[in-house]
């Protein structure tokens, strides 16, 4: 549980900027401390071009950080992060490559459905399952238009070279992508981005939207970008670029 | 009054074997529970695209069925139908056994069925699951209460018979609304999705009625009277227009519009064309329809519980289709590309039921069948016998 | 509920006092056996003793829902002291009858 220092002053610092604005939470105020910040809004940006089909950097890495099973069985196959083909209906645009992973919309259907509230977005707007009150009623399942999210089909046991900080699969409950929180919580990034920055071809940037100075909201509000499905207006925060 | 009830004997071999039958059909359901609790549902040939299985059909039926069931009662308590006052008692328990046959399926198929309580501890109001459990109870103790002044005071009859009856409306509403406001999926998202499942909960309700009336009065030498069944039988005629025309309504408006094309094309010819076509048109609705206009089969009693079988299939197809169909048909992320990846982007989802699924439904049907068996046996839930008042002649084709 | 609770704690206070009361030497070794090292538990030992459980299901709610994060509370940290899950957590759990389901997705060395 080594924590780098820098991250964590300038995590200190969020949260005591939070905790001004927001002095209804409760401090006990440990150094090490973290908490989700009602400030950020932490999003993605692809850039669809930089992104190659015979790279899988980030659905590697994902397996690997989130100890992601695979079961060699298609259909029950448990998917963070997929890298999508697309070919042109008309067959007039190259085809292009992409990944697809949980959007974290800012309406997110499947917190909307879920009975218990399992399926919650936090106040950093990361939309998580939260394993411990899931009852596997599959809901969200059905609610998710971005197919983002598997059920846990068989339960698993941690590989010889798996994440132990990361918990492993118990079947029967749903599970996602999690933009990678414990990290984010530690100020890194996500696994797939830090892979794709060093494995793969960069494709992919990771931030905070709500901060004017970071590269990813500079780049949202710049160039044209798109996200899935606009017209049901859930404003996701993974943003592709180029497509 | 009350003396016209009477509870059924019950001691009859056929009665014991009956009971036996479904208690066969509770113990296969128990099984398939235990097996799949501890294996998980890997035991199951349920998918990440298909994640509603057979279990969801059979408890949706049910739950369809069970508020459809409970109409019987409401024309008598609600629409001053008299003729139909005798079987009031009948309809409203049928109502509760259906709707714990199908309830108890629904949850025993949840991953994590022991987490149960949950749903009562946190509950998000934004979902139709939270709903639908508050309708489900709700209904249930609904029917005990109009059960209750039906036996005790009829002086609340009319109040608690209202109410039951609105809280079945509203109830299958919020369980086809469980699949209509589902933005995401395009073959089921519909306002009209609530409306259709209330028509096709009335058609199978009825149909159920009808058969189980038919059947119990003939197995315990009461009287029926046939023109009682000849009423019934209209109801079950008007009901199948009534989802006819929603389904017409439905359709033509999706065609209406050319971002649906792809979709309800897919519907009338994809893989799960047979069971929109054969099942849902034919089985629910024409060859009720063809049995029940004909004035030979349509008068006899036989004719009327083959029509009544068919409607039942109809519902279960009807409800299949929804399920399967709905979640079968793949998403389109990126309109104007087509999708591939290993996560089976793209593709209709291929599902075929397993045996542990098919176990786990006719459980529910075994509670069903357990608790109307046994509620006949211990209450005075059915007349002596049926007859209809005098001068009273429903139309007949 | 809360009297099964009660009852249990109860009971895993006598089960831990006992040894000690009868041969308070085998304290250090006691320790050992059950795969402890270190001086000192997060907070009292006998606060963790009574109340782990209503703390870590507390931590989880907090931490999966709002984010906060105190590593030296985590759960993950228990295991650099108490190194074996048999020896120690299954070992007093199955003395007071629970069956916490944590471990079918929590890592914790056996
Ligand atoms: C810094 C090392 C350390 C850490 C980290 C730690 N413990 Fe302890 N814990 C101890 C020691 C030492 C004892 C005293 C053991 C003894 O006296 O036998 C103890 C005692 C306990 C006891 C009481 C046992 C008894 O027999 O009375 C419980 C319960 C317990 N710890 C739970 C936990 C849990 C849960 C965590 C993780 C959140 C945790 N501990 C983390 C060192 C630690
Ligand atoms: C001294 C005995 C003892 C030790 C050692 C111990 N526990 Fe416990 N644990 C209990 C008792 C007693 C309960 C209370 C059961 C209840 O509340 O019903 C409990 C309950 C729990 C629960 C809540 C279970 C539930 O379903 O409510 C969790 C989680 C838990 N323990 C985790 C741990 C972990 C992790 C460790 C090892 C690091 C550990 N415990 C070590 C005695 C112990
Ligand atoms: C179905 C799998 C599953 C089960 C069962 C489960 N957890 Fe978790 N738990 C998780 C996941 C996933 C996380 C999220 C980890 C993260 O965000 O870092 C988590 C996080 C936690 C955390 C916060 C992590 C931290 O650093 O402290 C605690 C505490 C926790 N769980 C306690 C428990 C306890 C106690 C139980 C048993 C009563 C339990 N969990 C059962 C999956 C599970």
């Amino acid at each position: 549980m080594n924590m780098d220092r820098r991250s964590v002053l300038g995590l200190g610092g969020v949260v005591a900027a939070s905790a001004m604005i927001a002095p209804g939470i409760h401090l006990i105020a440990a150094p090490e401390r973290t908490e989700a910040s009602g400030q950020s809004r932490w999003a993605m940006l692809v850039d669809v071009n930089k992104c190659d089909s015979d790279c899988t950097a980030c659905t590697t890495a994902c397996r690997q950080e989130n100890n992601v099973p695979t079961f060699d069985d298609p259909q029950r196959d448990i998917h963070w992060i997929r890298k999508v083909e697309l070919k042109d209906k008309k067959g007039k645009r190259p085809s292009v490559s992409l990944p697809v992973l949980c959007n974290h919309c800012e309406h997110p259907p499947c917190v909307d459905v879920c009975p218990t509230e399992a399926s919650f977005i936090r106040k950093d707007g990361i939309v998580l399952v939260d394993k411990h009150r899931c009852i596997g009623c599959r809901y969200c399942m059905i609610a998710c238009p971005y197919k983002a999210r598997s059920l846990v089909y068989h339960a698993t046991e941690l590989s010889e070279n798996g994440n132990a900080d990361v918990p492993i699969r118990g079947k029967g409950v749903v599970e996602k992508c999690t933009f990678c929180v414990h990290l984010v919580d530690q100020g890194k990034k996500p696994a797939c981005v830090d892979a794709c920055q060093k494995d793969g071809n960069g494709a992919m940037i990771f931030g905070d939207l709500n901060d004017g100075q970071s590269e990813i909201s500079k780049r949202v509000h710049e160039i044209r970008t798109q996200t899935m499905r606009a017209d049901l207006g859930l404003n996701p925060a993974v943003h592709y670029q180029g497509l | 009054m009350i003396s016209e009830f009477s509870t059924i004997k019950g001691n009859s071999s056929k009665y014991l074997a009956l009971l036996a039958g479904f208690g066969v059909l509770l113990a296969l359901g128990a099984f398939s529970f235990l097996y799949v609790e501890i294996n998980g549902h890997g035991a199951t040939n349920m998918t990440n695209q298909v994640v509603w299985g057979l279990p969801h059909v059979f408890a949706i039926s049910l739950l369809v069925m069970a508020s459809g069931a409970l109409n019987l009662a409401s024309m008598a308590t609600v629409f001053g139908a008299k003729q139909y006052k005798i079987f009031r008692r009948f309809s409203a328990f049928l109502a509760i056994a259906l709707l714990a046959g199908g309830l108890a399926v629904l949850v025993l198929d949840l991953g994590r069925p022991d987490r149960m309580l949950l749903t009562m501890i946190h509950m998000n109001f934004k979902s139709m699951f939270t709903w639908n459990v508050f309708l489900y109870s709700g209904f249930v103790v609904l029917c005990f209460l109009y059960l209750w002044s039906m036996f005790q005071h009829e002086r609340y009859v009319k109040l608690a018979g209202s109410a039951a009856f609105a809280g079945r409306v509203i109830l299958t509403t919020g369980t086809g609304s469980i699949f209509g406001v589902i933005h995401a999926r395009e073959v089921f998202h519909s306002a009209i999705t609530g409306p259709t499942f209330v028509a096709v909960s009335i058609t199978s309700g009825t149909a159920m009625c009808i058969m189980l009336l038919v059947a119990t009065f003939h197995y315990t030498g009461r009287k029926l009277d046939k023109s009682l069944i000849h009423g019934l039988r209209n109801v079950l005629i008007f009901f199948t227009l009534l989802v006819f025309y929603l389904l017409v309504v439905e359709k033509f408006t999706k065609f209406y519009s050319p971002a649906f094309y792809d979709v309800e094309s897919w519907i009338l010819t994809g893989p799960y064309a047979p069971l929109y076509w054969i099942g849902v048109l034919g089985m629910g609705i024409a060859l009720p329809l063809a049995i029940l206009f004909n004035p030979g089969m349509g008068n006899s009693i036989k004719g009327i519980m083959w029509a009544c079988g068919a409607a039942i299939i109809g519902e279960v197809s009807f409800v299949a289709h929804v399920l399967l169909a709905g979640q079968s048909y793949p998403f389109n992320m990126f309109p104007g590309w087509e999708m591939s990846s290993a996560f089976l982007d793209g593709q209709v989802a291929a599902y075929s039921p397993g045996i542990l699924e098919l176990m786990l439904g006719v459980g529910g049907i075994g509670i069903a069948g357990l608790i109307y068996l046994i509620g006949i046996r211990f209450f005075r839930l059915l007349p002596q016998k049926a007859e209809a008042p005098e001068g009273w002649k429903p139309w007949s084709p | 509920m809360a009297w099964i609770r009660f009852l249990g704690a109860l009971l895993a206070v006598f089960m831990t006092i006992a040894p000690l009361v009868s041969n308070a030497d085998a304290h250090g070794d006691a320790k050992h056996d059950r795969g402890t090292i270190g001086e000192k538990c997060i907070k009292d030992t006998d606060w963790m003793r009574r109340n782990h459980m209503n703390m870590l299901m507390e931590k989880r709610h907090v931490t999966v829902r709002e984010g906060v994060r105190v590593p030296a509370e985590s759960l993950l940290n228990c295991k650099t002291c108490h190194t074996s899950r048999e020896k120690f957590c299954d070992k007093c759990h199955s003395y007071v009858g629970v069956q916490p389901d944590c471990f079918e997705c929590h890592n914790y060395p056996k």
